[in-house]
């Protein structure tokens, strides 16, 4: 819906700037595309909304457009923003393997892109791609994960979408705190591919298959919220759950006692950073940093999860 | 299900003309696993062998003795950071400093996974500092801590992690924590620190650790 309006206020600006080119002072510095996964995930809805609020502090017209994790359709995006002739392309991609194709037809028709939470498999080909430490992070929140748990006992964890890089990489963080610790007993690993009603119906099989379970380590914060939701209605508020990204919805969960900490990635700072450099690069400008960028992510539990609002922690 | 066979023999035939494309070259493969996952473990340990002894200590033992440090840190966290200490990588990371110092045990966990004496060095009778004795360290300032340490020589951020983990295990494996009771003992020691700000509590990530008699 907003889609539709936006570009038809874009096509409708363009149009009249065409008839009256005497009227350009009305034309804005062009048009950025944002490509995100799904805004179902309120994630990807504050990277879109931050990168969003920053392109039009800049003086550019804003192209929102959602892939839902389809390559396919993510290379369709592609085609449709190349032929509206944006600037740029601010891009979570979908697909570490896959979208480089897109990035790589984009770049050939002199548009540059700027990837942010996810990286591609391919160096040079995007200008930036500002990613959040995973493994840091990962291990932030298994190291919280391990003080609940008081060192030991039997626990499962839930894993992100296999074609998402973060979701190994995060697993790969949990399991280098956690097999420090030989008393912690995994009983279950599963992928609920990032999704909360997956996560509610793998935690019940679970559990049912593993009731000794005392501990569940999520990939994400959507996942975490359907987990805990199933071991609520199971009767099983005892577990303790972390999770991965810092939702508001899972840090209302922190301050009511049910999911017990989760990982804060700086999303909406970070698609701040990355049209940032996207109007450097449209200025003439090199980014004047790397292409890999990473930012550091931040443990929240009970005793800061207050300060928690749309993807940053307020001072 | 009934199309697994198919799709995997789809897979078979679109994969197979790509192989005998790639001549193999000898040593190739190897190169590649490497420079790869596979590889992280040699590599990392090879750096280690370089850079441990004969440049990470050194710079370690050049650390400020924790008052100085302190007073450092009274000026801005910034301020202190240039002149004394490093940056980590990526936006947000902290300031890491090599520190050096000697005080009484008030208080310490040695039955945990990581070990823990909290330690009294300004003499008022309260902790004010954290001493992290191993076996598992949290953290990575003994590879944020160094400059020769950067993220754009490595791989990725997986192998980069890899690296502050063999330094943490390589730090652990040299401790000596005597046995018995830790509090009421002098403790000396030199190790590393990160501050995010110049008012977070401090976690000592050691190197060298010892029980005056």
């Amino acid at each position: 819906m907003n889609l539709n309006r936006r570009l038809f206020v874009g096509s409708l600006a363009a149009a009249v700037s065409g008839i009256l080119p005497t009227l350009s002072f009305a034309q804005a510095k062009g048009t950025i595309a944002i490509i995100t996964p799904s805004h179902d995930n309120p994630f990807f809805k504050a990277e879109a909304d931050g990168a969003e609020a920053k392109a039009k502090e800049l003086g550019y017209e804003v192209m929102v457009l959602v892939h839902d994790d389809d390559a396919n359709k993510q290379n369709e995006l592609f085609d449709s923003a190349i032929a509206a002739g944006v600037k740029a392309i601010i891009l979570d991609n979908a697909g570490a393997d896959a979208s480089v194709a897109a990035v790589q037809k984009a770049k050939d028709a002199g548009i540059p892109s700027f990837l942010i939470d996810r990286e591609i498999t391919a160096t040079g080909v995007a200008v930036s791609q500002i990613v959040s430490n995973n493994y840091q992070g990962a291990q932030l929140g298994a190291e919280e994960f391990v003080k609940l748990m008081g060192e030991k006992g039997d626990f499962a964890e839930l894993v992100g979408k296999e074609s998402d890089t973060n979701a190994g990489i995060r697993s790969k963080g949990y399991a280098d705190v956690i097999s420090q610790y030989p008393d912690l007993k995994s009983l279950a690993r599963q992928t609920a591919n990032w999704s909360q009603t997956e996560a509610y119906t793998v935690m019940e099989s679970m559990l049912q298959a593993n009731p000794s379970i005392k501990g569940v380590i999520s990939g994400n914060d959507t996942m975490a919220l359907g987990a805990w939701a199933a071991l609520e209605a199971a009767g099983r508020t005892d577990v303790i759950v972390v999770g991965f990204d810092g939702s508001n919805d899972v840090r209302d969960s922190i301050l009511k006692g049910g999911i017990k900490a989760t990982v804060l990635q700086p999303a909406f700072a970070q698609a701040q950073m990355a049209v940032e450099q996207a109007d450097k690069v449209i200025g003439g400008g090199t980014t004047g940093v790397d292409e890999k960028q990473l930012m550091d992510c931040v443990l929240v539990n009970a005793d800061n999860a207050a300060k928690l609002e749309t993807f940053a922690l307020k001072a | 299900m009934k199309y697994l066979p198919l799709a995997l023999s789809l897979v078979a035939a679109l994969a197979l003309p790509g192989c005998k494309i790639v001549k193999t070259v000898p040593g190739a493969e190897t190169a590649a696993a490497a420079a790869g996952e596979a590889g992280d473990d040699a590599r990392i340990t090879a750096l280690l062998d370089k850079t441990y002894d004969a440049e990470l200590l050194p710079l370690i033992a050049k650390g400020l003795n924790v008052a100085d440090l302190r007073s450092a840190l009274a000026t801005g966290l910034d301020v202190a950071g240039k002149a004394h200490g490093h940056e980590g990588s990526g936006e947000g990371a902290a300031w890491n400093f090599a520190v050096k110092g000697e005080g009484k045990v008030v208080e310490a966990n040695l039955t945990s996974r990581a070990r823990k004496a909290m330690v009294d060095t300004d003499g008022d009778g309260a902790a004010d500092l954290t001493l992290q004795l191993g076996p598992v360290i949290k953290g990575s300032s003994l590879r944020d801590v160094a400059p020769f340490y950067k993220f754009g020589d490595f791989r990725d951020q997986i192998e980069f992690a890899k690296l502050a983990r063999a330094l943490n295990d390589k730090a652990s494996a040299a401790l000596v924590v005597p046995e018995g009771d830790l509090v009421g003992k002098t403790v000396t020691f030199n190790g590393t620190v990160d501050l995010k700000s110049a008012t977070d509590p401090w976690l000592v990530t050691v190197v060298t650790f010892a029980v005056a008699p």
